[in-house]
């Protein structure tokens, strides 16, 4: 059973990185659209909106696949000391400390963006409303906690540990 | 009680004496210290200026002071005050700000009650090897601006607008990647701009900054019925006008400062010579009144 | 309990979690999220979370972040960055820790043009860390070079962590950027330094390699054109007013692809693989830094910055030993602090005494951005390590806290000689400034 959910979270994980991917390329282009176009006198208008508004794509997008394949950075110090069955505890409470961190996020920033919906935020120049980001930030962070949700389960029942399995 | 007030920028700025501080004093006074305002300065409790509203709404601090500019989406009528020639030069932003208040700016403040609204000293060019008499000056020059209405009154003259971070505008200029940027004179002190510019405009009509400081709605009705009396009476005119002056003397010491460093040029534009600025900008101005629905907030500000 | 106590058990508990292995990040988010609702509320504490997280992560600074990043990859992928050590080789491989100390060069040119210490040791690590492997490098030294000289980048102008204390101290940002730069080549030196002494006593850790001849070394120093070309165009760019320091890792990460696209070195399918590492190596570094930024309102809520400035006021130790103390502080709080956090929070409460005492400010300015820099190496929370472990994820964190434990000794050096020698700092800004 495991296999089907982990097959179907990798494919969701996979293209919310790829979002994140072409929004760092898109980024990038901007950027030398906008430096090129402000050597001979016409910058892009509202550049900063779309780099600003892009980067929390970015950043959030790749979130998911950051847990999938081990990147969240820990003290590795007395890992080898540890009893085996100690450190399979904290692998698995510490992927749902991060769930619940991710879900925690989700919502903080979900309760925001009804803030900015009722304020009426939006970027600066070129009106893009700030709640769609907000939206699309929570959405990418509650991925992020299913995976960890998901990577705890497999550790407790089926002793996997998918952050040492192939890549995806 | 003790009430945190969030401040963004470092401790010794403008807003601590003319409002942290006045706040504190007044409130202490009122209640026999029952009631006291603690200030959490450059950025303790969260950074940046953009987000000081929604902190406020949110209860992660009490009260907040900052610029409408940066969401100005939900400060339509508000930021008609930025505008040139909004409101008569002669007459206190903070004045007519409040006069605009009650009928026509309190919805843009949904769940907080803004205890002070107030105005900078007028924008002016600061630039860098370049010396601005003329709209005609300003052709095709790199001019860094804040906001949306800001960038269209930088078209209109003729500038090239270009959005950036104010933290990144010192080295901006220091490159030529700018060639100035219209803003307020306290940024000479505040963000160092004095080291790098030396060329300022005074005069033509390039709009200027608001404020606001505002108290959690909730915060304000949880209070004692004599503490509430005691937060209308220290807040309102009063403390605006404090802010509004405290402003225009650290701008007023910003420019004396300029003034005496003989390698700035320094222009002072004659009322012949600001007739072409405000004819340049007019159109900026009608339009964005039009596009907010602005007409009543913008009579209400003039005392019409 | 006192507000300094649930702020000192807060700093014990993240001691612990880390010790326990939990992710760096979730261990400053959970004692961070707690403190603030335990001294304040869960509302604040939700409040804080959702705007910090949305603030950083769109952030228009930290777009040097992915955009330096995948110029490293590139630059790696397409073969840029192995020529440039071959060129490196030809000209001083014969030496032991040749490479080391061209890397650290690399790190102190790279800070001219990022004014950030993440950005540094990303783009840097990305970069040389395959490299010195490829030469049979020790992975100590090479990840303790890499995680050390990225501190170059905010000591050696531009930096934001000057403009950050000049903005919190009143002082001037021109004469902070002078007073940096020849404390930053001291360093640099210094680093060096270590190299040869290391690789005198352990041989094995930068292998010498073999003598090469002119032709050879024309040879290489021509394979590495391309990317050097680069690197002088976007430091170009940056001085020649063409694009701001942010714009200029676009402007790289720009160029090196269009040199891989036509010299057909890379292919879609590479740049594709590129982007999307970047992009997780981002996530990891930015989740760091936004769990950062919730310890600093717990700490703030805490008090104990204010009490321990109190404390020192009350001391009255004179000048040096005021100096000493407040650097020691800074010393302890780098340990468990983010740096900039750390001058938001102490910067207000140090600062008068330091005018008190009649301390130049330019000269405290410089001594306490290399003290913030030691604590961006020192653990358990040291920013600049998590960033070289996330580009070598196969070297345990603790041998990179010991490949820079000899680093970190000489910059403990560079304090005592820039105290001892003030005039190491206020040389350049007194000549240019007068
Ligand atoms: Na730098
Ligand atoms: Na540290």
């Amino acid at each position: 059973m495991f296999a089907a959910i982990r097959k179907l979270a990798d494919g969701l994980i996979n293209l919310s990185a790829a979002i994140g991917s072409l929004g760092l390329i898109f980024i990038m282009l901007v950027i030398l659209v906008d430096v090129i176009g402000r050597a001979f006198g016409s910058p892009m208008y509202g550049s900063q909106d779309v780099i600003t508004m892009s980067m929390t794509v970015v950043v959030f997008g790749a979130m998911a696949i950051c847990d999938r394949t081990g990147g969240h950075i820990s003290v590795d110090l007395f890992e080898r000391a540890y009893p085996e069955l100690l450190n399979l505890a904290i692998d698995i409470s510490a992927a749902l400390l991060g769930a619940v961190i991710f879900v925690a996020i989700a919502y903080a920033v979900n309760e925001s963006a009804k803030l900015s919906a009722m304020l009426n935020l939006s970027t600066n120049l070129l009106r893009w409303p700030k709640a769609w980001f907000q939206n699309g930030l929570s959405v990418f962070a509650l991925l992020t906690a299913a995976g960890m949700v998901l990577r705890a389960l497999e550790l407790t029942f089926s002793g996997r540990d998918v952050r040492k399995g192939d890549a995806v | 009680e003790e009430l945190k007030f969030a401040n963004f920028t470092p401790p010794f700025h403008t807003i601590n004496a003319s409002v942290i501080e006045k706040l504190n004093n007044d409130l202490s006074a009122a209640t026999n210290g029952e009631l006291t305002v603690r200030g959490y300065h450059g950025g303790e409790l969260g950074s940046g200026p953009a987000e000081q509203y929604i902190r406020v709404l949110q209860g992660a601090t009490d009260m907040a002071w900052g610029l409408p500019g940066y969401t100005s989406s939900q400060f339509g009528k508000t930021m008609i005050a930025e505008l040139p020639g909004a409101i008569p030069e002669d007459m206190p932003g903070y004045q007519a700000l409040w006069r605009a208040f009650d009928d026509n700016l309190s919805q843009e403040f949904p769940g907080t009650k803004p205890l002070a609204l107030w105005t900078s000293e007028p924008n002016i060019f600061i630039m860098r090897n370049k010396v601005i008499r003329t709209p005609q000056d300003l052709n095709g020059l790199k001019v860094r601006v804040a906001g949306s209405t800001a960038a269209e009154v930088a078209k209109a003259l003729g500038a090239t607008p270009v959005q950036m971070p104010i933290s990144q505008v010192y080295n901006a200029m220091q490159t030529g990647l700018i060639d100035g940027v219209i803003t307020g004179a306290s940024t000479l002190k505040d963000f160092k701009l004095d080291e790098v510019a030396d060329a300022l405009t005074l005069g033509a009509p390039l709009g200027r900054l608001t404020f606001f400081t505002v108290l959690n709605a909730q915060v304000y009705g949880d209070l004692s019925a004599e503490q509430r009396a005691a937060v209308d009476a220290a807040s309102g005119m009063e403390l605006s006008k404090s802010a509004e002056d405290a402003w225009l003397v650290t701008a007023n010491a910003a420019l004396a400062a300029a003034q005496k460093d003989s390698s700035n040029a320094i222009v002072e534009l004659t009322d012949a010579e600001k007739e072409a600025f405000t004819k340049a900008v007019s159109g900026v101005v009608n339009s964005y009144v039009n596009s907010v629905d602005g007409d009543d907030a913008l009579a209400a500000m003039q005392g019409n | 309990m006192s507000a300094s106590m649930i702020g000192m058990i807060g700093i014990l508990i993240m001691f612990v979690l880390l010790l326990l292995r939990v992710p760096v990040a979730f261990t400053m988010f959970a004692v961070g999220f707690a403190g603030i609702t335990i001294l304040d509320s869960s509302r604040s504490a939700f409040s804080l979370l959702a705007s910090e997280s949305f603030t950083l992560a769109s952030s228009p600074e930290l777009v040097v972040i992915p955009l330096f990043i995948l110029m490293g990859n590139v630059a790696s992928l397409t073969g840029m960055s192995q020529r440039l050590y071959d060129a490196a080789y030809a000209i001083i491989g014969q030496f032991r820790g040749g490479l080391a100390s061209a890397t650290v060069i690399g790190c102190g040119g790279f800070a001219a043009l990022s004014g950030s210490s993440v950005a540094s040791a990303l783009t840097m690590g990305k970069v040389a860390l395959g490299q010195m492997d490829r030469f049979n490098y020790n992975t100590r030294l090479s990840t303790g070079v890499v995680a050390a000289g990225g501190t170059l980048g905010i000591l050696i102008p531009p930096s934001t962590g000057f403009v950050i204390y000049a903005i919190l101290t009143e002082q001037s940002i021109g004469r902070l950027f002078l007073a940096g730069v020849l404390p930053g080549i001291m360093l640099l030196l210094l680093f060096i330094v270590m190299i040869m002494v290391i690789c005198y006593f352990k041989p094995d850790f930068g292998p010498a390699g073999p003598k090469t001849n002119l032709k050879e070394k024309s040879r290489a120093i021509l394979g590495a054109g391309p990317i050097v070309g680069v690197i002088l165009l976007t430091i170009g760019g940056i001085y020649g007013g063409l694009f701001s320091p942010v714009e200029a890792a676009a402007v790289g990460a720009g160029s090196v692809i269009l040199v891989g696209l036509v010299t057909r070195t890379l292919t879609i399918k590479l740049l594709w693989s590129a982007a999307r590492d970047a992009v997780v190596t981002t996530a990891t570094v930015m989740l760091i830094l936004i769990a950062a930024h919730l310890i600093n309102p717990f700490m703030a809520l805490s008090h104990i910055p204010t009490a321990v400035g109190e404390f020192l006021a009350a001391l009255n130790l004179g000048v040096t030993g005021t100096l000493i103390l407040i650097l020691m502080i800074y010393l302890v709080l780098g340990c468990f602090l983010e740096g900039f956090a750390m001058l938001v929070l102490t910067l207000p409460i140090f600062f008068p005494i330091i005018l008190q005492l009649g301390i130049d400010p330019i000269w405290f300015g410089v001594l306490t951005v290399l003290t913030l820099e030691m604590g961006l190496i020192s653990p358990p929370v040291g920013i600049n390590v998590f960033i070289v472990k996330s580009v070598a994820p196969n070297v345990a964190l603790g041998d990179i806290f010991r490949g820079v434990l000899p680093f970190w000794l000489m910059m403990i050096l560079a304090v005592a000689l820039l105290m001892a020698f003030p005039q190491i700092v206020l040389l350049l800004p007194n000549t240019m400034f007068g």
